[in-house]
């Protein structure tokens, strides 16, 4: 599951993170991160489901951190799409590829939402969401 | 140390040198050398097929299926059951454009200046002829828009808004004039493209430690990943690499309707096997599928052009081209994180369009993922639509007037000024200082001295980081005493022998104002700022 932490200015000097990974144990990775003096904001994979998810997330919140679960991230417009590929090996988590008859295939599960198919992309086919 | 300045390149298989001329493209493949053995001896002509185009018994492959069925039932065979090869490319062209008359105005206007949704179409023609080019920038919109997206909204049907401005004659009185036009009220809209439908592309990696945004797209650090171009197997000079059956007159797929090959294109090079062709078609007639208004990012605008060319079975050697394969047609790739000469850059890996295609593409002892730029899924459409157009006889072959020159080759610019380089406007004697200094002692010897930026040395005299006035007001600011803490590790430098267009467009692009230029140690020789560039500008050229 990957999710989005929002860290508020109340919050956001405290290793709130580290808390939660020491007491769920679970390798919690980050995919992104932006934080500053203000505010932070992390993009992170969490490798379970089910109740032990339940419990990281209720940890986060009770720290004063927004949690967003991201289910879809990207949206390519196949009509404007041409199918150049130029999305494809820029991507970093290698979430873009070609299907069998040469259309753009997406596979939602790697994407982290950091946009740089949208800037690669010639024709402005892909959005964020 | 970023590696952009102090590169280590394991890969680079061949570093030209400025001083010659380089042709290690020259080697024609073996696949293609080895079809040139093959028999000449004349199997059908255009005007044979064109017969079988009318009666409805022609056989039209395209080039993939060509592949197929040379590798099922040999050359021999499919020589003589094939009359014609359907092919197909789109890709970004950028030397496109289109003619247009807007007809007169009443009053009427000799425009010397004309917008097309704000962007710029070339005047220096009669009063209202003009010359829309694909890579255009609209003055408004920048990146975003341009000349490709003007041809792709025209040929959309969309309404334009058309802006000119004159100086006023007696027989063209009209000084200026605002209206708005679709393609149906143009005169002439035609699509004259300079150069398009390479017979291939090098393709490019980045060995640097930071992004490059080219017009080869996004090139990922330490040779992240590799584009390409072209659609190897199914471009249409690939098919026919020896210009037997392409030519000057030859009916093509352009754009969605019928165009011609006009001529060899600019930078024809065929010597090296990187031909080109100039074409010409009636826009009015093309579909907006097959020509895109494209952004590159960072870098500018262009226009996608889908074209398609037949190519006539007219013996086994054009059969035998035809049919080659993604394995059988090389390109280099080069490295970009050099701001060189195209031809400069160094060569990593010569690869084929196969290996290509795969989407891995090994470079030394890593697997880097591979993309194109142009669509292949398109290419293979249009080679399909031209094989239909041609099967229910709406599109009958020509024969060439004049063959392509095959001798040309691609020259350089010569440089006939001396060019400007780092060491003629750096400044050498440096102030440098230590990391144990003391923060509020550095500040004063910037003012003293009234420096910006002040390079950070260790005990041998190398480069270990910088400080700038800034970075000083905000230690001071923040209570900080000891440069090691406060200074910036990763410095961006140069070196004496750069041009200083590369370096300005460094500073540029990290939003920094100097440089500190050092040798291959690491050891200071001198230091360069934007102060130090402009000061060499006058008007906007640079001068020695």
């Amino acid at each position: 599951m990957r999710v989005r932490l929002i860290y508020s200015p109340d919050v956001v000097e405290k290793p709130i993170l580290a808390e939660v990974i020491i007491k769920t144990g679970l390798l919690i990775n980050i995919l992104e991160a932006k934080v500053d003096a203000q505010k932070g904001e992390l993009i992170v994979s969490i490798p379970t489901i089910g109740e032990k998810l339940e419990e990281a997330l209720a940890l986060f919140r009770r720290a004063g951190v927004q949690v967003q679960e991201i289910t879809k991230v990207l949206q390519i417009d196949h009509e404007r799409c041409i199918a150049c590929g130029a999305c494809i090996s820029p991507c970093p988590t290698h979430a873009l590829s070609f299907n069998d008859d040469w259309t753009i295939k997406f596979d939602e599960e790697r994407c982290v939402a950091c946009g740089t198919c949208v800037n690669a992309c010639p024709v402005k086919a892909i959005k964020l969401l | 140390m970023e590696e952009t300045e102090a590169p280590r390149r394991p890969y680079v298989s061949i570093m030209p040198d400025e001083n010659r001329r380089y042709d290690f493209r020259s080697k024609i493949e073996s696949a293609e050398v080895m079809s040139m053995k093959k028999s000449k001896k004349k199997i059908r002509s255009v005007k044979e097929i064109n017969e079988k185009i009318k009666r409805g018994d022609v056989v039209v492959l395209t080039a993939e299926e060509m592949i197929k069925l040379a590798e099922s039932s040999g050359i021999e065979v499919a020589a003589k059951e094939v009359d014609v090869v359907t092919t197909g490319t789109f890709g970004a062209m950028c030397s496109s454009g289109v003619f247009l008359n807007f007809g007169h105005s009443d009053p009427p206007i000799k425009m010397t200046k004309c917008w097309l949704n704000d962007v710029p179409v070339y005047k220096g023609l009669a009063a209202v002829d003009g010359y829309l080019g694909a890579t255009a920038l609209s003055e408004t919109r920048g990146f975003e828009y341009g000349g490709g997206h003007v041809i792709e909204d025209l040929v959309s049907g969309k309404e334009i808004e058309l802006r000119a401005e004159s100086y006023g004659t007696d027989c063209y009185p009209r000084r200026y004039i605002e209206t708005v036009v679709t393609i149906d009220d143009l005169n002439q809209a035609i699509l004259v493209n300079p150069r398009n439908c390479s017979q291939r592309y090098d393709a490019a990696t980045n060995s640097t430690d930071r992004v490059l945004y080219t017009y080869m797209g996004t090139l990922l650090p330490n040779y992240g990943n590799v584009t390409f171009c072209g659609a190897g197997q199914l471009n249409p000079l690939c098919k026919d690499p020896n210009y037997e059956t392409i030519g000057i007159g030859t009916r093509i797929f352009l754009g969605g309707g019928m165009g011609y090959i006009i001529g060899e294109g600019t930078q024809h090079d065929p010597k090296s096997g990187y031909g080109t062709l100039m074409v010409r078609g009636d826009l009015k007639k093309m579909n907006s599928r097959y020509l895109r208004g494209a952004s590159i990012y960072r870098y500018g605008v262009t226009l996608y052009v889908g074209i398609g060319i037949p190519i006539p079975i007219i013996n086994e050697e054009v059969a035998s081209t035809a049919a080659l394969r993604d394995d059988q047609i090389y390109v280099n790739i080069h490295d970009y994180g050099f701001p060189y000469r195209p031809d400069l850059r160094p060569v990593v890996k010569r690869v084929s369009y196969a290996e290509l295609r795969s989407g891995r593409v090994t470079i030394g002892d890593k697997e880097v993922p591979s993309s194109p730029l142009s669509s292949y899924k398109m290419a293979r459409e249009i080679a399909e639509v031209l094989k239909e157009w041609i099967l229910e006889g709406r599109f009958y072959l020509t024969e060439p007037v004049e063959p392509l020159p095959k001798e040309e080759e691609f020259k350089p610019m010569p440089m006939r000024r001396r060019e400007l380089k780092v060491r003629d406007v750096m400044r050498r004697e440096v102030i440098t200082a230590n990391p144990s200094d003391g923060v509020k002692e550095v500040a004063r010897k910037l003012i003293a001295k009234g420096i910006d930026h002040l390079p950070v040395i260790d005990r041998k005299g190398r480069l270990i980081g910088i400080v700038t006035s800034w970075d000083l007001a905000k230690a001071i600011a923040n209570d900080k005493r000891i440069l090691s803490e406060i200074m910036t590790r990763n410095v961006i430098t140069a070196r004496e022998d750069e041009s200083i267009h590369v370096a300005a467009q460094r500073m540029a692009q990290h939003n920094i104002s100097g440089l500190p230029v050092v040798d291959d140690e690491k050891k200071i020789r001198g230091i360069i700022t934007t102060d130090d560039i402009s000061r060499n500008l006058v008007g906007r050229r640079l001068m020695p």
